[in-house]
């Protein structure tokens, strides 16, 4: 406990136990059976009883200039929750690997942080990219997160309420954080998954071939 | 009948058919004509039919007759066997009348009735017959019975079978159930519900298949009431044998001085009613689960007596943990588990049962639902991409810049003995301190003790105001105290703002409601001779003379009339009470004296004459002050 605290983490990284992995799963499921869904994840996930938990997220994406790609990082904050702190987020390139794994990988890295966090990330010269709001339910099962969520554009000149949905479906999300090399969880959400097929398909999306692809 | 019609009838046309040709040609029969068709239904008729065999020698004789004029006639007429059997008739009719003409008459013939032989009349032939005739009736019924019972309990089979799968659903419905191979597996755990222990909760769930009734049980004696009927369950539960039976945690706090007698009342077994065999499987599950549960919960809190480092070190000695909470006070923790077999065995009635603290009881159990619910639900992380797991707290103490101290502070958390010592002390303290108001209340009738608890408090803290007061005067003067009871200490903040903070010993508590009694009396005085109109002239509330007291000081005030010719003097003290003394001033009787030769020094009063206060007039002190104030009031 004495040793000083770059060793301490030099320590937990090498000995991997840092939960910097984020095993994702995505689809998407139209508004209209949106319901459904939620009320197969609230038979299927743990403590629904108090009901689904609600969240109202804004996303900003700021990119700096480095070469040979810009990074980018993500500020979050919760809406809903103006006592909590905002969340400054790295992720990095998902990894979809063979058919044979079943999810997407990606490092991610998170800390909280506080409000002037956005003025800082200026300051260093990050540009925003875009921003949006998320609006949806939280599920938990295990260690395993659901979210449901509406995509929703910002509107700075515009109040609230006027909001400009993107499309008219929900994002669903499956993720799990976990340390290095702990692939049984992606079995579990493989499985979780089934669970809620047909209903949504989660699946490992690739998003450059989305934009390549036919229209 | 001028009218009469005739009417032709005439066989039909058509002839029997007597052949059909090949080529599909009838050949008809021809018509027998009249006479042939009267031969033949004459021939036809049998005259003979219906006679007896007595006729027959008639009818010998006739042929014998017959035979004669037969022999040369046959050939020759059809109808000769008509007419001899005419012939043989006519001659029998004229006999018959013949008998019954001489019969009438009387004289030669008389015709008697034949006597009727009386049908013999066997007794057992009937006995027999009517029982072959019973039986037979008896076999139709017992068969329809037979039928009528097969019937029926192939209806309460298919009803076993169906009432099976409805109750499998009634369990489904609370129970965890699964089915593995050919058996079905339920668990009674509370894992699901956030509970780690490692001892399994299954049970198998098996159909019941019918038994004798009174297959195992004694044989009951002829006089024995039947048992009421009772619809067995068609499902059964069978449970591994540490789940069996009825368990609970037994709690109690006890005083060093009777550890003698309570080791071995809480050692035993407990004297509740066992299981019955017979039980339905809800309550039988529910036992279960309570036992599994009692089971984690004590297993837990033994964990944590060893681990726990403590001045005296806590005990784990076979099914109980001795924890000792305040010096001279212990509490005991015990598991008691009850299993039917053992039932049977135990001994004699245990009388000191009363012991067991329920409060306690439950806030154990309710300290362990705690930690199974805080392992089950975890806060949502919020914004939504954030890490499950970390509390609010953690998730603002990087944004915060919180420092080690305070991580560490955050991530320490009490034990649940830990808890329950604390809330066992906190028990107990406000048990001696309800103790010594009301003693204190009921030694001290003047001034009033007045004590109310606070509605509003937790498992650690709770909170008594106590007012002082008395009778008739509280509008003067009321003293109020606030008594915080904590876990091993008590709070006390007095009228004038003072703390005092006290340890576990009662004893301070006592000695500080008594002084404070003690100055409620001198300020009370001074209060009343502001309303009567007397002046102050000094107060102390810890005076330095007189004899010294056990504990605290004595109190006094120094009163003057409004006049000022007249003084009274209160000492309060805490163990010996009130002394009031009164003086004059001026002194009605002057003497000058070698020192004092000047009458003006009359004025300087002097010579305190002690009140006989248990002789005075008036219900209590305040009362008996303001009948003395009022008499020694002059108007002048």
């Amino acid at each position: 406990m004495a040793q000083p605290l770059s060793t301490a983490i030099d320590t937990a990284f090498k000995s991997n136990i840092v939960p910097d992995q984020e095993y994702l799963l995505q689809g998407s499921i139209l508004d209209t059976s949106v319901e459904h869904l939620l009320h197969r994840l609230r038979g299927l996930c743990d403590n629904v009883d108090s009901g689904p938990e609600q969240f109202q997220d804004h996303e900003m994406c700021f990119t700096i200039r480095t070469t040979p790609t810009p990074l980018s990082l993500r500020v979050r904050r919760a809406l809903d929750h103006t006592d909590m702190p905002w969340q400054l987020r790295y992720i990095g390139q998902p990894e979809y690997g063979d058919a044979k794994r079943p999810t997407i990988i990606r490092s991610s890295i998170d800390i909280g942080c506080s409000a002037s966090v956005v003025e800082f990330l200026t300051e260093l010269g990050c540009r925003m990219d875009f921003e949006y709001l998320a609006r949806g339910y939280m599920f938990r099962k295990g260690r395993m997160k659901i979210t449901v969520a509406k995509i929703v554009k910002t509107n700075p000149n515009k109040s609230q309420d006027s909001m400009q949905l993107i499309s008219e479906s929900y994002l669903v999300e499956l993720s799990v954080l976990a340390p290095r090399g702990q692939d049984a969880i992606a079995e579990d959400m493989r499985s979780f998954a089934e669970q809620l097929r047909p209903l949504v398909n989660l699946d490992k999306v690739d998003y450059k071939r989305l934009a390549h692809g036919p229209p | 009948m001028a009218y009469s019609v005739n009417v032709a009838i005439e066989a039909p046309i058509e002839n029997q058919i007597q052949e059909i040709a090949y080529d599909g040609t009838e050949v008809y029969q021809q018509p027998l004509s009249m006479s042939e068709s009267l031969s033949k239904l004459a021939a036809k008729i049998d005259f003979g039919k219906g006679q007896d065999e007595k006729e027959e020698k008639v009818v010998d004789k006739t042929e014998e007759d017959a035979k004669d004029p037969a022999a040369y006639q046959s050939s020759l007429w059809p109808w000769d066997s008509v007419r001899n059997k005419l012939k043989n008739a006519f001659t029998e009719v004229c006999v018959l009348s013949d008998v019954l003409a001489i019969a009438k008459e009387k004289r030669y013939l008389v015709l008697d009735p034949v006597p009727q032989e009386p049908p013999e009349t066997k007794a057992m032939v009937t006995v027999y017959a009517r029982k072959k005739a019973l039986g037979g009736a008896a076999t139709v019924l017992l068969t329809g019975a037979e039928r009528l019972r097969t019937s029926q309990s192939e209806a309460a089979r298919n009803r076993a079978a169906s009432d099976f799968h409805i109750e499998l659903l009634a369990l489904r419905k609370n129970w965890r159930l699964k089915k593995v191979g050919n058996s079905i597996i339920g668990d009674v755990s509370y894992r699901t519900a956030g509970s780690k222990f490692a001892s399994s909760g299954m049970f198998e769930v098996t159909k019941a298949e019918e038994e004798p009734s009174s297959g195992w049980s004694p044989p009951q004696s002829p006089s024995a009431v039947a048992p009421p009927p009772k619809t067995p369950s068609a499902l059964r539960v069978t449970l591994p044998s540490e789940l069996q039976g009825v368990a609970y945690i037994e709690v109690h706090c006890r005083k060093d001085d009777e550890a003698l007698f309570s080791t071995t009342v809480t050692s035993s077994t407990l004297n509740t009613a066992g299981p019955m065999p017979d039980m339905h499987w809800q309550k039988k599950l529910e036992a279960a689960q309570n036992v599994l549960f009692c089971k984690e919960l004590f297993n837990q809190l033994a964990k944590e007596a060893v681990q726990l480092p403590g001045p005296i070190p806590h005990m784990v000695v076979g099914n109980q943990i001795v924890a000792s909470i305040l010096p001279g006070i212990q509490l005991i923790i015990g598991l008691c588990h009850s299993t039917a077999t053992k039932n049977k065995k135990s001994g004699p009635p245990q009388q000191k049962k009363s012991d067991h603290d329920h409060v306690l009881e439950h806030s154990i159990h309710q300290l362990l639902r705690e930690v199974h619910h805080k392992n089950t639900h975890h806060p949502f992380p919020h914004p939504s991409s954030g890490p499950l797991g970390p509390s609010k707290q953690r998730c603002l103490a990087g944004p915060s810049a919180v420092d080690r101290h305070e991580l560490m502070e955050m991530s320490k958390s009490k034990t649940l003995l830990e808890q329950i010592i604390e809330q066992t002390q906190h028990f107990t303290m406000r048990r001696r301190t309800e103790y010594v108001l009301d003693t204190i209340a009921k030694e001290v009738r003047d001034p009033l003790i007045i004590s109310h608890w606070n509605s509003i408090n937790s498992p650690t803290k709770a909170c008594v105001k106590v007012n002082i007061m008395t009778h008739g005067y509280d509008t003067i003067c009321r003293t109020l105290l606030i008594i915080h009871v904590g876990k091993k200490s008590l709070k006390c903040i007095c009228r004038d703002g003072s703390v005092m903070n006290m340890s576990y010993e009662i004893q301070e508590l006592r000695d500080l409601l008594i002084c404070q009694i003690q100055q409620h009396q001198i300020t009370a005085v001074q209060a009343l001779a502001k309303c009567m109109g007397w002046q102050l002239l000094s107060n102390n509330t810890h005076l330095g003379v007189g004899e010294v007291q056990q504990m605290g000081n004595a109190s006094s005030c120094m009163l003057a009339s409004p006049m000022g010719d007249r003084l009274i003097a209160v000492r309060c003290e805490p163990q010996a009470g009130v002394h009031v003394s009164i003086a004059h001033s001026p002194r009605k009787d002057f003497y000058p004296g070698q020192l004092v030769k000047d009458r003006k020094w009359e004025n300087l009063g002097g010579g305190f004459k002690e009140v006989r206060w248990d002789k005075m007039e008036g219900k209590n002190f305040l009362n008996k002050m303001e009948l003395l104030m009022a008499s020694l009031t002059s108007s002048s």
